[in-house]
């Protein structure tokens, strides 16, 4: 994981030391501590494939899958990434080599080499075994014997599993995981640059927040003194040897028909103000898109207030101006017309919505809006 | 990671949920709200419930009713007291349907369950001109897909709701009738007696 808790600190200060990627792993022995841990894996592995939040479409799953075997290399073929539909920033990497991916990470990367880097962040966690380190401290210490009282020998190792995973992995754990993982993307062409951008914008995201970040919703990020000069050691790294590809425009176009279901996602959160920069950082790097205007919009109407409509319709209009956009538009701008008392406006619009979406769920709602404001 | 928290959070409500009887008849819930069921339900209490009573048939967390009687402006829609860091719904009096709607599916999400509007139309509940809507729930927690139904009207700014959902193969189909019967005999007072 991305544990937030554990932000390095000193990368700055080590000198890069060469790095092998270990063989491949073979299964562990099931006796071992590491076997049990595997068989856990492989159980929530299985039950992952039947969830009906994984993402089954094949081109996406392939796409991602393709990224993480050029950053695993020889590992490939035990990298096994599931895409999960949770709006949250999230990714793992399970020592059986259940990757998981989650939707609300996807959405915030901006190009291939940013999704690389927490890939590879995440593929350096496994080559390196982390968890089951982590898993071993946790069991060195008194902690085990509790659990095993609790939960019975077997079950001991599960909810220690989880546990460690809980805790996350150790500040020096992170460090390697961060360095491996940009000689992972350069390795695969990709720019490492990207990488210290990816916190950059969490960073951003989580100090918009009306506390400024305290308890982030974030769970692989938490405010910690060391999240900015994580960011900036990485970036430091990066440019010992600058270079390499960002994939932006083939990434956009991949993601592309699973963005808008993203979007919906994300505001269904209600976390105006971090929906808000995220959808600004997003509209900023390609202003002329009509479905980051309308989720934007969408994001200050539910919010609601007078100043959030207005900035709410000056979205919208801006979407309708572009084309091509949601038929959400014009719900949203009918409902803060009826709202404002613009009632040849609202009937305007909530028609314009109806046209476009006549099936829609809501639409026999509309339809009662639209008799209550007369022909 | 989440799983820790569930066991957790699962020990606690093993622990603490107190069940009653409510037997058929005319039911008060709160002061202004009056419905009349026609079998026995069974009712929930305990620190992760309210402020809607919780009511349920199968037992939770099969199937649950929701009873929202004078939700006040301001009011959260679900128990406080979570970490803090997920996000809080609370209605506030100005809301339209679509508002009241869109913030019982954020409370209903806010364990990352994933929430489908499927129908949203006007509807009387209480005596009063409000609405119906109808949803599906794949729950986060054990991944099962639930249907949902709901009520709502909003008098001299207060709400009152009535929500239902239950696993949609099996359980939601046994007592649906009867929970549309238990929201058609819905009354709402104007004033608390
Ligand atoms: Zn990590």
């Amino acid at each position: 994981m991305f544990c937030g808790a554990l932000f390095t600190t000193g990368l700055r200060a080590q000198h890069p030391q060469p790095w092998n990627a270990p063989a491949r792993f073979a299964r562990p022995d099931l006796d071992s501590d590491e076997g049990g841990l595997w068989a856990l894996m492989d159980r929530q592995e299985r039950r992952l494939r039947r969830s009906p939040f994984v993402i089954r479409d094949h081109s996406l799953n392939n796409y991602v899958q393709d990224i993480a075997c050029r950053l695993g290399g020889k590992h490939c073929p035990d990298i096994r990434v599931h895409l999960v539909r949770t709006p949250l920033f999230n990714a793992s990497m399970a020592p059986n080599g259940m990757m998981q991916v989650w939707t609300g990470l996807m959405l915030r990367m901006e190009n291939e080499a940013q999704l690389a880097a927490v890939l590879g962040h995440e593929i350096a966690h496994y080559l390196e075994r982390h968890t089951l380190e982590r898993l071993r401290d946790i069991k060195s210490a008194s902690a085990f014997a509790t659990f095993v009282g609790l939960f019975g020998a077997a079950g001991a190792i599960g909810q220690l599993a989880t546990l460690a995973a809980t805790f996350g992995f150790s500040r020096d754990q992170e460090r390697a995981a961060d360095r491996i993982g940009v000689l992972l993307m350069r390795k695969a062409g990709y720019d490492p640059a990207e990488a210290a951008k990816v916190w950059g914008n969490l960073l951003a995201e989580s100090k918009a927040r009306p506390d400024g970040g305290g308890a982030s919703t974030l769970p692989m990020f938490a405010t910690h003194p060391g999240a900015e000069e994580r960011n900036e050691t990485l970036a430091t790294l990066a440019a010992e040897q600058p270079g390499g590809t960002t994939n932006a425009t083939t990434w956009r176009e991949r993601v592309r028909p699973f963005r808008s279901d993203w979007l919906r996602e994300e505001i269904k959160l209600g976390q105006y103000e971090e929906s808000v920069s995220l959808f600004t950082r997003m509209i900023e790097s390609t202003p002329r898109d009509a479905e980051l205007l309308a989720a934007r919009g969408e994001v200050h109407r539910r919010h609601g207030g007078d100043r959030q409509f207005d900035l709410a319709v000056a979205d919208f209009r801006a979407a309708e101006q572009i084309g091509h956009e949601p038929p959400e538009v014009h719900r949203g701008l009918g409902m803060i017309y009826r709202r404002r008392g613009a009632s040849r406006e609202a009937r305007a619009s909530l028609k314009h919505y109806l046209e476009l979406a006549p099936q829609a769920p809501d639409a026999p709602m509309i339809r009662s809006y639209l008799e209550e404001l007369g022909q | 990671m989440r799983q820790l928290t569930m066991i957790l959070s699962m020990l606690a409500l093993a622990g603490c949920v107190a069940m009653a009887k409510v037997e058929k008849g005319e039911r008060a819930i709160g002061d202004r709200l009056a419905v009349k069921i026609e079998g026995a339900w069974n009712q929930l209490d305990g620190p992760e419930l309210g402020p809607a009573q919780t009511w349920t048939m199968e037992g939770l967390p099969i199937d649950q009713l929701l009873l929202y009687s004078g939700v006040k402006d301001g009011d959260l829609v679900h128990a406080s007291g979570g970490d803090g860091k997920r996000k809080d719904f609370a209605f506030k009096a100005n809301m339209q349907a679509d508002e009241i709607v869109g913030m019982f599916e954020g409370m209903l999400t806010r364990d990352g369950s994933s929430f489908k509007l499927t129908r949203l139309e006007p509807s009387s509940f209480g005596g009063l001109s409000g609405f119906h809507f109808e949803y599906t729930l794949i729950r986060k927690v054990d991944n099962v897909v639930l249907t949902g139904v709901g009520w709502g009207a909003v008098s001299k700014g207060e709400l009152f709701a009535m929500l239902y959902m239950a696993p949609r193969l099996a359980f939601f189909a046994r007592h649906a009738a009867d929970v549309e019967r238990i929201a058609m005999s819905a009354k709402i007072r104007q004033s608390a007696q």
